[in-house]
């Protein structure tokens, strides 16, 4: 019995003793953190010797809760930017160490004090080609129910992208949509609104538009591009497409900082970043990535789509968020 | 001497008094008093001290409809458990122990399933491209997808599969009770099979449908996935709305004054069974 304990015990501090050259990597799942875990966290465990465990999905929740009771189980995390705004001003989040992380190539749109760029999407139009009859051109055609019958799927939750895409459709000039103008979104809105399925999950925005169970959507370009890979008859077209970045945090009061830095100043560097981008269809946020790239990988990124690209204005929605969260759910829930 | 002694004490006390259910006192005040408790306070001091947001909870309509699609979509599902569950309890009953057990097997195992799992099934099978509709536009019957997803139907649907089981494991205790010799009896006395089953089954079973009937709708109150994936944002239920309030919108004082009506109604309706069930029970209804 003595000897069971004494075995216990003696794991149990080798487990305590091996923490300290371990962090944990939180992600929203799938293919996006798969692609995480094999670009990102394993070069960098070769070559830091630092494990990476991995954790998710992301939960803002989780993680106001796990900074204000003290305790934080999550060294780097992947989130939205306009939420990592708001939870640096809020106080959630650590200062980047840019002595460690090198600034000079990460793209400006995407990186502030509290936050350095994961990877950046486009919203696009995507369709299934069999439910489809025609080429839909833009955001316009989504919301013509004459010219283009059927269901179409938009993201559930309250972000940037459905308001933005309402209003373009109405007429609004890209420059011009900021600060959004709810009413005209929300009314623009109503004329669709029956024939609106809810995707919360790239995943599910995947299943409707392959199913044909929606006929059109608005879907991250990653997603569009997996379903290609996969020769899922999708069309998807490019004309105004919303671009927006995830960033990587670190939470206040991170036992592993010094590790998470590290990781940081890994995960965003030129080989890592191109390395994600080619496995995600997601475009990378260090400039000088694309000199790793294949050319043919290169073309399929948001960066080959500048021309009419429009960027999601993440300072509006981090001041507006909680405003436009309230609208957006009475209007869902009426 | 001390020997002795050990012998004579029995080996397992029963505890008597405060003192021995002191340790599961300390466990329920540890995980359940404390945390709602904070749960409370938060919901009165968050982001300023008061009762603004039980207002707001009551006064918004959107929150109000809320509550409403919770009753609602709870009183629904238990209606339609019972009137769904009662025949197979009925035959469960009167079935051959040995078939019985089959069938019970069946029941449980489709308990036991994870529910993720089959609430996506539901999702396979009724969506507009789902087994359902395309069945049903192949033979003729239909030539539009008919909407059994994204609404009240498809929660409807799928939570009715998930709670039957708790709906027929108490039935068929109650419905077992009953002597199929009174049946015998009032069809013998000019009884039809109908007026048999409202006259004397119904009654009989009374305790049985009303111990599954509460515990369905209490359970079905604070249901969450389900009515997430099956139903469409205008049927949205208190327990996803506390969710979104917590974990997207960060507004912890309302979605903290949400959980805690939740938990104070669950409570009452609890309350409730405990009184209905047991004064039934005292009076040999089971």
């Amino acid at each position: 019995m003595k000897l069971i304990l004494t075995g216990i015990l003696a794991g149990l501090l080798a487990a305590t003793a091996a923490r300290a050259d371990e962090m944990v990597f939180t992600s929203w799942g799938g293919t996006t953190q798969e692609a995480q875990t094999k670009s990102w966290a394993a070069p960098f465990e070769a070559s830091s010797g630092i494990k990476v465990l991995q954790d998710g999905p992301t939960d803002y929740g989780k993680l106001k809760a796990m900074v204000e009771g003290g305790s934080v189980a999550w060294d780097v995390v992947d989130v939205e930017m306009d939420f990592a705004i708001k939870a640096a001003k809020d106080g959630l989040l650590e200062p980047i160490d840019f002595n460690v992380v090198p600034k000079a190539d990460l793209d400006p749109r995407f990186t502030t004090d509290h936050a350095v760029g994961s990877f950046y999407y486009s919203f696009v139009l995507a369709w299934n080609k069999g439910a489809v009859s025609g080429e839909p051109a833009g955001w316009a055609d989504m919301f013509d129910l004459a010219k283009f019958p059927g269901k179409r799927t938009f993201y559930k939750w309250s972000a940037p992208g459905v308001i933005e895409i309402a209003l373009l459709a109405d007429g609004v000039p890209a420059d011009n949509l900021y600060p959004l103008d709810l009413d005209r979104a929300f009314k623009k809105l109503d004329t669709i609104k029956s024939e609106i399925v809810w995707w919360d999950s790239g995943a599910q925005s995947q299943q409707l538009i392959a199913s044909g169970e929606a006929a059109f959507g608005q879907l991250w370009n990653g997603r569009v591009f997996a379903l290609e890979q996969e020769g899922a008859d999708v069309g998807a077209s490019w004309n105004q497409n919303l671009t927006a970045a995830d960033v990587l945090v670190i939470p206040k009061g991170s036992k592993n900082k010094v590790s998470a830095m590290k990781f940081l100043a890994a995960a965003t560097s030129p080989k890592s970043q191109a390395m994600f981008a080619e496995a995600s269809g997601y475009a990378p946020i260090n400039t000088a990535a694309k000199a790793e790239m294949p050319a043919d990988v290169v073309k399929s990124l948001p960066d080959a789509y500048v021309d009419g690209q429009i960027n999601l204005d993440m300072n509006y929605w981090a001041e507006n968020r909680d405003k436009i969260a309230e609208r957006w759910y009475a209007w869902q829930a009426k | 001497m001390s020997g002795n002694l050990l012998h004579r004490q029995p080996i397992l006390r029963r505890p008597d008094g405060i003192g021995g259910a002191l340790p599961a006192l300390t466990l329920v005040a540890l995980f359940f008093v404390v945390p709602v408790v904070a749960l409370l306070l938060r919901s009165v001091t968050e982001p300023v001290p008061g009762l603004h947001n039980y207002a707001t909870l009551f006064g918004d309509g959107t929150y109000t409809r809320v509550f409403f699609n919770t009753f609602l979509v709870a009183t629904v599902v238990t209606a339609v458990t019972i009137i769904v569950a009662f025949p197979v309890a009925w035959m469960l009953a009167i079935m051959p122990p040995a078939l019985g057990s089959i069938v019970f097997g069946i029941i449980i195992l489709s308990m036991w399933t994870n529910l993720l799992t089959r609430t996506y099934a539901w999702m396979v099978l009724l969506q507009r491209t789902g087994v359902i509709n395309r069945t049903l536009m192949d033979i003729g019957l239909i030539s539009e997808p008919l909407p059994l997803i994204n609404n009240l139907t498809g929660v409807t649907i799928g939570m009715v599969y998930i709670m039957l089981p708790f709906m027929i494991l108490p039935l068929v205790g109650t419905l077992r009770a009953i002597d199929p010799m009174t049946l015998r009896a009032a069809a013998l006395c000019g009884a039809s099979p109908f007026e048999a089953f409202r006259r004397i089954l119904l009654p009989l079973s009374l305790p049985g449908i009303a111990a599954g009937g509460l515990m369905v709708f209490v359970m079905s109150l604070g249901y969450f996935v389900t009515p997430t994936l099956l139903g469409g944002t205008s049927n949205m239920m208190l327990a996803a709305m506390i969710a979104q309030m917590i974990q997207s919108l960060l507004n912890w004082g309302l979605g903290s004054a949400a959980a805690f009506i939740l938990l104070v109604v669950t409570m009452a309706l609890y309350a409730l069974q405990l009184r209905l069930v047991g004064a039934k029970r005292m009076t040999g209804g089971i």
